[in-house]
């Protein structure tokens, strides 16, 4: 049976009727109070997860009716528009438009406005109108646009648009009560839409309409708003997971933009005019302001925070800030998960007998995940400031700021974000580069991000430091200046190759940034807590299970083949080992740079992850007890020889190896986020091939100069 | 009053002055998303500060735009007291 176009069929694969938990999709602009609202209506009833093929955040909540029935709601992206310009506004549009496999369509929208900025967030919603489901549409800060002296008619928003409109404060908790009453509705009105497509675009629009209705099996008025979408797309972005066009509806849609092009229409101008004449008109039916707009508090911090020597005074405390407290303040939590490995592993020991289960437990298992562990509280102090920089609105003004930097090597201020969070982590610092509009400048960003000195690099740092400069001799500011140039050199090095890289191969138009700047807000902190969590648990079951994996495969290669004596050393049984085997194969290759064959070993298996170079030395230099310090390590390594009797970890070596730390890609999860990020193996084989090549290159230098100038 | 507009890039507007956007220059995906944000021709805009990197004022919101964006964007600068 053919239904009339007006009435849309019923999902196939869905069971019908009320029994079954509808699902909401909860849209908005970004700032607009969404995630504060999806926090107040699931409170911890929450699922995160990812979008496969993308590195978008995928959470879906549940929360109850006003008679128990279960709710799902699926928190999307913000965005300013269906037409999406970065992969986090394309797992929007996909969601809503059902070509997500991984995710169901959503019965029902609520569509989050920003009372206090009520045009442009009519956009999006006018947009979301068009997809001819139930939407309730949620007037939030409905408290700060009665402050800047804002009166908005609901009743009359509601009769315009046809649907029903709540006003709504979600951070006061305000409007909740009648939102979930409005949800637990089972006859939400459909949107009486007064707005048509404009004529030039009309015929193009039918079209294509009818394709996708035919040939992708969409309902008459998603196929509708997606052809609309089509049709004034300029570069839409396609993302991994999500339904291709039909055959027949990509040959329609090239036909018309072929068309389009050839008579120079502009139909997405014609379509935004539209759109917002439509706006115009019910804005000034339905909002009225009572006064004119005066300097408000935002301003006036504004004036200070963006000024161009006060700004910057601040945005320096800022980060000393950030850093005195991943350095230093995040020790004392580290020393003590460090004592509790420790301490579970030397009580293995004592439990279990002598061999190889206990070995793997205690050398492959238990110091493989620790050293994830360990890294928790700097990650959690990181995305504790991260989140309070995000919540107030100051991250926006931070990468105002740094624009005019970063452009000198041609990106824009939103690449600083990442490259801030990389300095604790590259794998939450790659995630932060979705909201990049431009993939070129993603790309470069997520090139780079890992050369900024993580968190991992800094045992590495703290044992070389401690083996080349004796404690006593000499004051700790050396130390200390000696980390500094390490994190400068890093830094230098991600902009250096920024700048080669977008003169070379990813040469674009010079990058065009636009950005908004939130209003300044309180912190919430517990939406700061909450995804101080999250983001950690994400973290940790990232990191932590290809860790797991990896140590389990290393403890083995440093445990097979056995030696022939039983009795033998730890030293001596990892010289026969297939890891041993491979320091002597990789000794040619690393002697130019000063390093042996153990030190080789060392390499081979941090590239599962940095600080696995610790342990690793520990092992090999016969640091019997694994819990310790790195006091014994340290001396262990000063006494440490070349078969000759040479030194060999002597200044110039260690900081060499600090250098090609700096430098190397030395990590298998950061590869396998870049993997999945750019959906191809071949960035991140490029990424290993030019950041260990120039760890090499450098290494080679400065080893060889340092000697022959008698180092 | 001269017939001719006088149009300048909204990175050469002085801080403090409104301009009303004439012409959007560059990439057609940037244009379609200023557009969008209300950012189209015809809106007024506020330059707040900044020569290099931009920051305005459009209908209340607060936007920042790189150097190469706001030399994108054409305004004709409006007589003071306009708003």
């Amino acid at each position: 049976m053919i239904l009339p176009p007006h009435i849309t069929p019923l999902g196939k694969k869905r069971p019908t009727g009320s029994d079954r938990t509808p699902i909401y999709a909860l849209v908005g602009n970004p700032n607009c109070g969404k995630t504060t609202l999806f926090n107040a209506l699931t409170g911890l009833r929450q699922k995160v997860g990812n979008y496969p093929g993308v590195t978008v955040e995928k959470k879906i909540g549940e929360c109850y009716s006003q008679h128990g029935r279960p709710m799902k709601i699926i928190d999307l992206p913000g965005a300013y528009s269906l037409a999406a310009r970065s992969p986090d506004e394309a797992v929007l549009r996909d969601v809503l438009l059902g070509r997500r496999e991984d995710t169901p369509q959503p019965d029902r929208i609520i569509c989050v406005l920003d009372a206090t900025n009520l045009e442009r967030n009519l956009y999006l919603a006018h947009q979301i109108l068009d997809l001819g489901r139930p939407v309730i549409v949620v007037l939030n800060m409905m408290d700060l646009a009665v402050k800047a002296g804002l009166r908005i008619d609901t009743d009359q928003l509601a009769a315009a648009l046809g649907v029903v409109v709540i006003s709504c404060s979600a951070v006061h908790g305000k409007g909740l009560v009648e939102l979930k009453l409005a949800m637990s509705r089972s006859d939400l009105p459909l949107a009486r839409h007064r707005w048509d497509v404009p004529a030039p675009i009309a015929p193009a629009v039918a079209e294509l309409q009818a394709s996708l209705s035919d040939a992708d099996a969409q309902s008459p008025l998603i196929a509708r708003a997606e052809a609309l979408l089509l049709l004034t797309d300029f570069e839409s972005v396609r993302i991994a997971g999500s339904k291709p066009l039909s055959a027949r509806t990509t040959t329609v849609l090239a036909a018309w933009k072929q068309r389009c092009l050839r008579e120079e229409n502009n139909w997405s101008g014609t379509l935004i005019r539209s759109r917002y004449a439509a706006i115009n008109a019910l804005c000034g039916e339905v909002l009225r302001r009572t006064r004119t707009q005066e300097l408000s508090g935002s301003d006036r911090l504004d004036a200070v925070l963006v000024h161009s020597v006060w700004g910057w005074l601040f945005f320096g405390f800022i980060m000393g800030a950030l850093f005195f407290s991943i350095f230093s303040l995040a020790e004392y939590p580290m020393n003590w998960i460090d004592a509790h490995i420790a301490a579970l592993s030397s009580g293995i020991k004592t439990v279990l007998p002598p061999g190889d289960l206990r070995d793997l437990i205690t050398d492959g298992v238990i110091s493989g995940v620790g050293g994830i562990v360990i890294f928790l509280p700097q990650i959690l102090i990181l995305f504790f400031f991260v989140g309070l920089l995000e919540s107030t609105g100051y991250m926006a003004r931070a990468a105002f700021l740094m624009d005019r930097p970063m452009s000198k090597v041609g990106l824009h201020g939103k690449s600083f974000i990442p490259l801030l969070g990389s300095f604790a982590c590259a794998i939450p610092g790659i995630m932060a580069t979705r909201t990049i509009e431009n993939a070129k400048d993603r790309l470069v960003t997520i090139l780079i991000a890992p050369l900024m000195s993580c968190s991992a690099r800094l045992p590495v740092y703290l044992l070389m430091i401690a083996t080349l400069l004796p404690a006593a001799a000499l004051p700790a500011t050396w130390k200390a200046g000696l980390m500094l140039l390490m994190y400068l050199l890093g830094t230098a090095g991600a902009f250096g190759f920024a700048w080669l890289f977008k003169r070379t191969l990813f040469k674009s138009a010079r990058p065009l940034m636009i950005m908004e700047l939130p209003a300044y807000q309180p912190p919430r902190l517990k939406e700061i807590l909450r995804q101080m969590v999250e983001r950690s648990w994400l973290f940790l079951k990232n990191a932590g299970t290809i860790i797991l994996g990896i140590s389990i495969v290393l403890w083995f290669l440093t445990a097979y083949p056995k030696h022939p004596d039983p009795k033998a050393s730890a030293e001596a049984q990892i010289a026969v080992s297939f890891a041993g085997q491979a320091g002597h194969l990789l000794e040619p290759v690393i002697k130019p740079l000063g390093f042996d064959w153990r030190i080789g070993i060392g390499l081979v298996t941090s590239f599962a992850a940095r600080e696995v170079f610790v342990s690793s030395m520990s092992v090999i230099f016969g640091v019997q007890d694994n819990g310790e310090d790195a006091l014994p390590v340290r001396d262990a390594l000063r006494a440490a020889r070349w078969p000759n009797g040479a030194i060999l970890f002597t200044p110039l070596v260690c900081i060499t190896l600090m250098v090609y730390y700096v430098f190397a890609m030395q990590c298998m999860s950061t590869i396998a986020v870049v993997k999945r990020e750019t959906n191809s193996w071949r960035w991140p084989l490029f990424q290993i091939a030019y950041m260990t090549g120039t760890a090499w290159l450098v290494c080679f230098a400065i080893y060889q100069i340092g000697r022959a100038l008698g180092y | 009053m001269s017939s001719a507009l006088h149009l300048l890039p909204l990175c050469q507007l002085a801080a403090g002055a409104t301009g009303r956007i004439c012409v959007i220059n560059g990439d057609d995906g940037f244009a379609q998303r200023l557009r969008e944000m209300g950012f189209g021709e015809a809106a007024l805009v506020t330059k707040i500060s900044g020569r290099t990197t931009s920051l305005c004022q459009v209908n209340g919101t607060r936007i920042a735009l790189n150097h190469n964006a706001a030399m994108a964007i054409l305004v004709e600068a409006l007589p003071a007291g306009v708003r």
